[in-house]
């Protein structure tokens, strides 16, 4: 009989069953605080004892009562998260902290808010350039962010409360860059598949249980004897949001997803946040300038007068690069959630840098849920047919 | 009506067409412009933030969204959608920004930098540099970066924060914006005097700013004006004027001379009682863009007794502010940018109205110009001006028993506008607006 308290298994069980645990630190006593985008700041959160929890989505779940508040032409990955939450999915939550990540993500604050009643309820702004003033204008909104918090929880961020939370959440990034060194070898230790489910389960955990979970899970990986099965291909998946394991599978039934650059991903592990003599600098910079998401704007040098496209290219994309070398990659998926268009605007160049570099890539769009598994899957056969 | 011209029912304002064929002006302009060797430049509407500079600085400009609705009126859009699909750019991004996108593409590669012949009024001219903007939407900034395939042409990105309806009243929060906003133009200032190569003439922008200010309070006048009943200008001449003053479209001195003999004009319809469509029997607000190849709709609409008093406050002037105390030219422009949006954010708290930035102005507008209900129209490519829609229909049932007709469509593509179909809605929904009629008296409301 497996151990499902322990590493995998346990994740996997997370995953399947996501708010078991901040039910019981409910119940005894905690407060929980939903975010639907890993831009909000959770160190913040963690510093002051409350514990994030990520408010997904759901594809097996038909989108009903959102239909009242989003038209059905919008993100349906923020569609079937405020329909998670208006089905009472989350009635656990005390409040939520939302970001101008993306357009979407600000327009589904407002209506989040307004059909919801928790106690509370923050929007952080945010800029869309690395700017000296748009960060400048960022700190100074995670720090309104400190003031509502401090209301809610009568309780002071202080400094060392916030670097220790800092280290705490470092310290996760770190992990999640060792499970993914995990698949470097030809025969990867852990399936993309599995590490959906392990990111999954980190977002919906205490900090300090989620390291733990990791570490268990790094080291049960690299002894186990059940290796996924080597596959032909070795793909990269860019997307907004990869973060369901069914959806994973389609893409691992006949390849090897290595990385998965998304928010489902490494994504928002890749980086880590310094510790500046002021830490909301530290966190504005990483959280604005270290997240490589399409929401930014990039240049190759700020306020250039000349345009290169290459350099242009390089700018925004470069980091694939090394990834691609490192992880020996042969393919690369840009998965497009319908009606997102920070990413869509991105495609089309970012098939250039990837034709630049010589990886063959290929653009699927799908509207995040279960019917189109189906179509999916035969736009990623005729991909890989093409790769061998 | 054989040999004859047809008399459509709008009552056009007279005053209107020197506002419209202003946009005309600014394109041959451009061409003109760079034929001389002066620089044009390609900007995204900016709400009031970084066209003054632009306009002190002598440099012309165009606004591909408003080209896309150009484009779509007179029926050459369709081309350059088809285009940017097949240059590997999604179906369903925003309508505007597939037209500039296949429009580029079209003369950047197979042109050699040309103007496609069959653009309309001259084209846009290969641009010295993009000025991007983050107001509103993600497409914004992220369409004049993917430009970047077709032209080696500077982007500058503008900021424009969007504050949350409470958070916005934490200590210091305006002032914050405010903050970002004077040194983000400072740095686009030094951005374009670098660009063009000559420095900033101060009064000159001083000039640009105090002119830019004071046609929105003449052009805000007149819709107030537009309150009375019957109303006096329809919706259809508010987006023929509305770019002059939205997009500093020519001359500022001129616009406001202009503007100013439009006040006049209405204010001469109210005292004589006349309403832009002879038998006003419903007052309806629009939200949000119009169907900009289907205009004729509205006339159809018109026959009926529906008269648009009211649309988006998006391309609707600011709330007037005085900003005559605040020396700097680039702090007093900061500040009227940002009243276009934060203008409504008080009253938006007060009746915790906070489902959406864009949703609140409805109230007021349903309320105040006694609307008997809304026409709301989703755009398939422009999901930032339809998201709230929803909320606006439940908004105004609840809180004022306006109904709301739904009616689906698209900024640019005219295969996504259905118009029959449309106008079969507007009987029965003619029975609701008389049931809500009733509903309202019964429950108080003076309307």
């Amino acid at each position: 009989m497996p151990d499902k308290t322990k590493g995998l298994k346990k994740a996997r069980e997370i995953y399947l069953n996501r708010s078991q645990r901040v039910r019981e630190l409910k119940a005894a006593g905690k407060r929980i605080i939903g975010y639907p985008c890993v831009y909000v700041p959770l160190e913040m959160l963690t510093a002051l004892d409350l514990i994030p929890y990520r408010t997904c989505g759901n594809i097996r779940e038909p989108v009903t009562e959102a239909d009242k508040a989003l038209p059905s032409s919008f993100c349906p990955l923020m569609r079937t998260c405020l329909d998670c939450a208006l089905k009472g999915k989350n009635d656990f939550l005390d409040g939520m902290a939302t970001i101008h990540s993306s357009d979407p993500q600000e327009k589904t604050s407002r209506v989040w808010q307004s059909y919801t009643n928790y106690s509370y309820y923050h929007f952080i702004d945010m800029p869309i350039t690395v700017r000296p003033e748009a960060l400048e204008y960022f700190r100074n909104q995670l720090n309104d962010f400190r003031k509502t918090l401090e209301a809610f929880t009568g309780k002071k961020l202080t400094r060392d409360k916030l670097e220790a939370a800092i280290k705490a959440h470092n310290e996760q990034r770190t992990l999640v860059r060792k499970l993914y060194e995990l698949t470097k070898p030809s025969l990867p230790f852990i399936s993309g598949t599995e590490i959906v489910q392990v990111v999954k389960a980190l977002e919906s955990l205490p900090v300090t249980d989620a390291n733990d979970l990791l570490t268990e899970v790094i080291s049960e990986v690299q002894d186990r004897t059940d290796k996924p099965q080597k596959k032909p291909a070795r793909l990269l998946i860019w997307s907004s949001t990869l973060d369901d394991a069914d959806i994973m599978q389609v893409f691992e039934a006949k390849a090897n997803v290595v990385m998965n650059e998304s928010c489902g991903g490494i994504r928002a592990y890749r980086g880590m946040v310094k510790l500046t003599a002021d830490p909301l600098e530290g966190l504005a910079n990483y959280y604005l300038n270290e997240i490589t998401c399409a929401r930014t704007f990039r240049q190759a040098t700020l306020g250039e007068t000349k345009k290169d496209y290459i350099r242009d290219l390089q700018s925004r994309f470069g980091y694939f690069k090394g990834i691609i070398q490192d992880w020996k990659i042969n393919g690369v998926i840009m998965l497009l959630v319908r009606y997102c268009d920070p990413f869509a605007f991105e495609m089309p160049s970012l098939k250039d840098y990837l034709d630049s570099i010589g990886v063959p890539s290929t653009y699927i769009e799908y509207d995040y849920s279960l019917g189109t598994l189906a179509p999916l899957r035969i736009r990623v056969e005729a991909f890989l047919e093409t790769l061998s | 009506m054989d040999g004859q011209k047809e008399k459509k029912v709008i009552n056009r304002l007279q005053s209107m067409y020197p506002l419209r064929n202003k946009v005309n002006e600014t394109y041959l302009k451009s061409i003109e412009a760079i034929k001389a060797g002066k620089p044009a430049v390609w900007a995204m509407l900016n709400f009031y933030y970084g066209d003054p500079i632009l306009k002190a600085m002598d440099i012309e400009v165009v606004y591909p969204e408003n080209y896309g609705a150009l484009a779509a009126a007179v029926g050459v859009a369709q081309q350059y959608l088809d285009r940017a699909i097949a240059e590997g750019f999604p179906t369903h991004l925003c309508g505007y920004s597939l037209t500039t996108i296949g429009y580029t593409a079209r003369m950047m590669k197979d042109l050699k930098w040309q103007i496609p012949p069959e653009a309309p009024v001259g084209g846009m001219p290969k641009p010295l540099f993009l000025l991007s903007s983050a107001a509103i939407c993600d497409a914004r900034y992220k369409w004049f970066q993917a430009l970047g395939r077709y032209m080696d042409v500077p982007v500058w990105p503008l900021e424009a924060p969007i504050p949350g309806i409470k958070e916005f009243s934490i200590g210091g929060y305006y002032e914050r914006m405010v903050e970002l906003g004077v040194k983000h133009l400072r740095d686009f200032v030094a951005f374009v005097e670098k660009m063009v190569g000559r420095k900033m003439d101060w009064d000159k922008l001083n000039k640009m700013a105090n002119l830019m200010i004071e046609i929105n309070r003449v052009w805000h006048e007149i819709n107030e004006l537009r309150k009375v009943k019957p109303c006096p200008m329809h919706s259809r001449d508010f987006w023929s004027a509305m770019p002059a003053a939205l997009f500093l479209a020519g001359d500022l001195e001129d616009s406001l001379k202009l503007y100013q003999n439009m006040y006049q004009e209405v204010k001469e319809r109210v005292n004589s009682h006349m309403g832009a469509i002879p038998n006003e029997k419903y007052r309806l607000v629009f939200a949000e863009l119009p169907p900009w190849h289907s205009l004729g709709f509205f006339d159809k609409l018109a026959e009926r007794g529906w008269n648009f008093v009211m649309e988006s406050f998006g391309y609707h002037p600011p709330i007037p502010l005085d900003l005559s105390k605040v020396s700097d030219p680039l702090e007093r422009i900061t500040r009227f940018s940002l009243q276009f949006l934060v203008g409504y954010y008080e009253d938006a708290r007060k009746h915790n109205a906070i489902g959406g930035t864009s949703a609140y102005p409805y109230l007021k507008f349903a309320k105040e110009w006694r609307c008997d209900g809304a026409l709301l129209h989703p755009l398939i490519s422009c999901r930032s001006a339809s998201t709230h829609l929803p909320y606006v229909s439940n908004m105004l049932m609840e809180k004022l028993r306006v109904p709301s007709l739904t009616i689906e469509g698209d900024i640019v593509d005219l295969r996504l506008f259905n118009p029959e179909d449309a106008l079969a809605k507007a009987e029965p929904f003619e029975e609701i607006l008389e049931h809500y009629r009733k509903v309202r008296r019964l429950e108080g409301f003076d309307w």
